[in-house]
């Protein structure tokens, strides 16, 4: 059941402020981006025209707490389809990006792993101007599992068999355990620092 | 052909996971007499982890300015690098106050709008043109191909250069090498689940498992494919795949790149195809 005197009536400005987030009023619930969404086919319950309806009606707690918001693919088959233009995929972003920063400050929980994977990368990217997948790695399992110890052992079951195979063509030599290096990191340091959110 | 000289942009995966895919590239157009420059110090697009479109603008501002310098348009072999790096071309040539914001970061971000990424099948359909690609062909490729399109290079509209449901430049440059193209206009274009491979493993493969099975199911000898994330999950982790789900699935998977190598008569072992996690032996034997 809405409580209605729970609703937060500006809910939807706040997601259009952010980037992605400006066309979420031109929803009509037509369903459209449901019907074609892979993740609904995986997972009936999974519906963004729901997200996007409980954004509108202003049930801020239950979107920027849905588990849902961190299973979509990013894969723009809604925003390729919506008759209205929603951009529906970089919209769930910007609403994700909410739910970060709420929880980065400590008011809400997020269910889902991705935060910190997404973080973790955009760590090796702040540091090294490129993607290395070491690093990554060592931040994001640790973090995830709660403990060192217990983020190796998982890391290890994750890639013992990939790692190998990787190495047995070749791909994943000594060379891959050192991070490639972008030259001017001064620059990629600043893009984080005047773009990014802190 | 229109095109002599290109920026090329690697990404990320290109010295590892993806060396296949980079060391056919670079073959093919050399085969094609397209000079591919690399970008002098290129920095990473933001993937698909860095979600703001603020920072994903800077960053390509300072890939772009680079391409820029050098008054060349980019081409990439990843459909991710492809859609991240144009978006921002786009973004940024449509807003002054936006190039003058990441102009204010650092002059190196300077970009003036004057060039544009595309991706290579883009370049090689659109570009080279089907003449030109058919006359340099000379073997023929006796394939069952299913190819596989992914995301991003049939959608989202303004960085498309495929129709979004049913994309066909890719079975064209099959058909053009001698391939066969199996029925696979279903699954062309889901996503493989690359994005969640970290932190839902279990939907990634499911997704991974859809695309294998349904080009299995059409009978093909192969998937080509145009992206090395799709290349991870299709082909670096199908023996995962395997294991978790308790099937087989025994499908060789390929790079378009590789593919159309093959047909241009170029040596396989230039074009990492001992590179790939399924064995890609089977398919040799079927150029002719
Ligand atoms: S397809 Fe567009 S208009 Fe229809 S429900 Fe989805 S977001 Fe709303
Ligand atoms: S972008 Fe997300 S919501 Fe949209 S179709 Fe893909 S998985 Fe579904």
């Amino acid at each position: 059941m809405i409580k209605t005197w729970e609703l937060d009536p500006s809910f939807k400005y706040e997601i259009m402020k952010e980037p992605g987030g400006e066309h979420i009023t031109s929803c009509y619930q037509c369903s459209t981006c449901t019907i074609g969404c892979p993740i609904t086919e995986l997972v009936p319950d999974y519906n963004p025209r729901k997200i996007i309806q409980m954004s509108l009606l202003g049930m801020r707690n239950e979107v920027l707490t849905s588990p849902d918001l961190w299973i979509c693919l990013i894969c723009q088959t809604c925003t390729a389809r919506c008759p209205q233009d929603v951009r529906i995929s970089d919209l769930l972003g910007a609403i994700r990006r909410i739910a970060e920063k709420e929880a980065e400050a400590g008011k809400l929980k997020i269910d889902s792993s991705r935060p910190l994977f997404d973080k973790a990368f955009q760590h090796q990217l702040e540091k090294h101007g490129r993607l290395y997948d070491m690093g990554l790695a060592m931040e994001y399992y640790p973090k995830k599992e709660g403990s060192f110890i217990s983020g190796m052992k998982a890391m290890m079951k994750d890639y013992k068999d990939f790692g190998m195979r990787m190495f047995k063509k070749g791909k994943m030599g000594p060379k891959a355990m050192l991070p490639v290096k972008v030259k001017d990191r001064t620059v990629i340091k600043k893009i984080f620092e005047e773009m990014g959110e802190k | 052909m229109s095109v002599s000289k290109m920026a090329y942009y690697p990404g990320c995966p290109s010295e590892g996971t993806a060396m296949d895919q980079d060391m056919s590239t670079k073959a093919v157009f050399e085969k094609l007499g397209v000079e591919l420059v690399e970008m002098d110090d290129w920095n990473c697009c933001g993937a698909a982890e860095v979600e703001d479109p603020r920072l994903v603008y800077a960053l390509n501002a300072r890939n772009l300015a680079i391409a820029e310098k050098e008054g060349l348009d980019i081409v990439t072999p990843c459909s991710i690098c492809y859609y991240n790096l144009e978006r921002s071309n786009q973004a940024l040539k449509a807003d002054e106050d936006l190039r003058t914001k990441v102009k204010g970061i650092d002059n190196s971000l300077g970009y003036n709008g004057k060039i544009r990424a595309k991706h290579v099948l883009d370049v090689f359909m659109n570009d080279v043109g089907q003449d030109e690609l058919k006359s340099k062909m000379s073997k023929k490729l006796n394939i069952k191909v299913a190819p596989y399109y992914g995301c991003y290079l049939g959608r989202p509209r303004e960085t498309a250069f495929d129709d979004p449901d049913d994309p066909v430049l890719m079975d064209r440059l099959i058909e053009l090498a001698g391939g066969e193209v199996v029925p696979f206009s279903q699954t062309k274009t889901l996503c493989c689940g690359g994005p969640l491979m970290m932190t839902r493993s279990d939907i990634a493969f499911a997704m991974s498992r859809k695309i294998l099975d349904a080009a299995r199911s059409a009978g093909a000898d192969c998937i080509a494919l145009a992206c090395p994330l799709c290349g991870m999950m299709l082909d670096g982790k199908q023996a995962d795949i395997e294991k978790a789900l308790n099937v087989t699935l025994g499908m060789p998977v390929v790079y378009i790149t590789q593919l159309l190598g093959l047909a241009l008569g170029i040596d396989a072992k230039k074009l990492g195809l001992n590179k790939n996690a399924v064995d890609t032996k089977e398919l040799l034997g079927k150029v002719v």
